[in-house]
């Protein structure tokens, strides 16, 4: 608890060391959302959503796992084939404590991103299904794996714990992240 | 236990207070004071760092309660995931975790890139079957003779295809073995999956299938065929399994959705409204091309020693569905 988080590493994009990487990750993450939530207003074309939401989701994916993780919080993970006999097996890599300089700001951004969209993504999956509306359960599913695969991989990565540091002030912040979710979700019920 | 645990104390201070406690637990009744480490010693290295306020008595137990039940938690439910840990200064991949972002993408891009390569170019195939110059040759009457010319030839080719067995395992006896080492090797390049190609290649089959078909039927089109895709290639994995071969799950997918690009062309052709008779010599030879790349990659990493056609052929029925779907669309 005497991590530089006491002193208020808060959450405005300003404090961050990598503000570019900070915000195109944080514009993937939301925009992912957005275009599923609202999409249908602009365009009636199911397909055209389906499309632009999975292909976000996948550059989110692959821009928090190769990109974000190691310039934030020092943190990688990736798959090691066997050439011999075809097993796989997953690494996950941290960078050692102390050669790397990790921004407070940065670190709760990540995580409460990290952690906070897969809920989001739950809630979706279940209003789709008391809504009936099972088309669009593929879609819920391939989002789910992406982001839950990544935030185990990276919660298993994190084995100095810096995630943990945080978790209080990832409680506080999802008070502010819930009222947005429950606004997003009446907004879905009443369209 | 003390000396690890004091080097815990300086990355994780607020975390093995507990550990401390669980050990305190689990030491032998009979034990006196001096076998124990010193504890009120370890106790104010640990909490002198964690909060100076508080009395020495109290740091174990105030302050680290939040974070203590997470850590655990986490350390429940994502240690049980199997892998292994590196930190990045002991690895010899250290370089790449400072490396730029542009570094990072084009060597990404580049892997993606002879990725598909591999399925452009079947070459593993052609080597066993009888060098490059018949490479050569079914290339040069492609483009001279057109696709007629071209089509006896791949339908010669295909029918080889078929006895993939042969092919790949008495043509030349070290040739399986041989291309295996070259496929995980650094050449193949499909050691390290990816399912870039697989979901784009997925995605853009649904679309340009969809594009053709009448306005209500558009949805149940593009779901259905990415629905087909992704199906397809899961049973033809496991069926592969099954059948004993050395290749990863995720791995086959990469394969499997890479060879998908002929097909994409065959869509695209669809879309583009090709008359029906051509599209027949045409889509057999795309089809006979994404056999030819899938049996390549598959067949030449020794996937199943005797048994190629025998896991190639639903592969062979997969890949003929989806050009039967380009064909009436």
């Amino acid at each position: 608890m005497e991590q530089p988080q006491a002193t208020p590493g808060s959450l405005t994009w300003r404090l961050s060391s990598h503000p570019i990487t900070l915000l195109t990750f944080l514009g993937f993450r939301i925009s992912s959302l957005l275009v599923y939530l609202f999409g249908l207003l602009f365009t009636d074309n199911l397909v055209m959503i389906f499309i632009i939401t999975i292909l976000l989701l996948a550059a989110d994916f692959y821009y928090l796992k190769n990109i974000v993780g190691r310039r934030l919080v020092g943190l990688r993970w990736w798959n090691e084939v066997d050439a011999s006999t075809g097993d796989s097996h997953w690494v996950f890599e941290s960078s050692e404590p102390g050669t790397k300089i990790i921004n407070p700001t940065d670190s709760r951004f990540f995580w409460i991103a990290i952690y906070t969209q897969p809920v989001f993504w739950v809630l979706l999956a279940l209003v789709a299904v008391l809504t009936f509306k099972f088309i669009w359960l593929p879609l819920v599913a391939i989002a789910l794996v992406l982001t839950i695969t990544n935030t185990l991989a990276f919660s298993r990565c994190d084995k100095f714990s810096q995630a943990s540091n945080l978790a209080g002030s990832a409680f506080s912040g999802g008070n502010l992240a819930g009222s947005i979710a429950s606004n997003m979700v009446g907004r879905f019920f009443t369209r | 236990m003390a000396a690890p645990s004091r080097r815990d104390y300086q990355n994780v201070p607020a975390v093995d207070l507990d550990d401390d406690d669980d050990d305190d637990l689990i030491d032998p009744d009979d034990a006196d004071l001096n076998t124990f480490d010193d504890p009120l010693n370890q106790r104010t290295t640990g909490g002198t760092s964690h909060t100076t306020t508080n009395t020495t008595t109290a740091p174990p137990l105030t302050g680290s309660i939040g974070s203590t039940t997470s850590r655990q938690q986490a350390s429940s439910w994502t240690s049980r995931i199997p892998g292994e840990d590196r930190t990045s200064a002991s690895s010899a991949t250290a370089s790449t975790i400072d490396e730029s972002v542009w570094a990072t993408l084009r060597r990404d891009l580049l892997a993606v890139w002879r990725k598909l390569l591999e399925v452009l170019y079947p070459r593993h195939l052609f080597a066993a079957w009888g060098g490059p110059d018949s490479l050569r040759g079914a290339y040069a009457s492609l483009r001279s003779g057109g696709f007629a010319g071209a089509r006896e030839e791949l339908a010669g080719l295909a029918g080889r295809v078929m006895d993939a067995e042969s092919l790949l395992g008495t043509g030349s006896g070290g040739n399986v073995g041989n291309a295996g080492g070259e496929l995980v090797g650094a050449g193949g390049g499909l050691r390290d999956w990816d399912l870039w190609g697989p979901l784009v290649f997925c995605l853009l089959l649904s679309t340009l299938l969809c594009l053709q078909s009448r306005e209500q039927q558009r949805e149940v089109v593009f779901s259905g065929v990415f629905a087909m895709v992704w199906v397809g290639m899961a049973v033809v994995t496991v069926q592969i399994k099954l059948l004993g071969g050395n290749i990863s799950f995720a791995q086959s997918i990469c394969v499997i959705g890479y060879t998908l690009f002929p097909l994409v062309i065959a869509a695209l052709l669809s879309a583009l409204k090709l008359h029906w008779i051509a599209r027949i010599p045409v889509y057999l030879v795309l089809v006979a091309w994404s056999m030819a790349a899938g049996v390549s990659i598959l067949g030449g990493s020794g996937v199943v020693k005797n048994r190629v056609g025998l896991a190639v052929y639903p592969l062979f029925v997969f890949y003929l569905g989806l050009g039967c779907l380009c064909f009436i669309s």
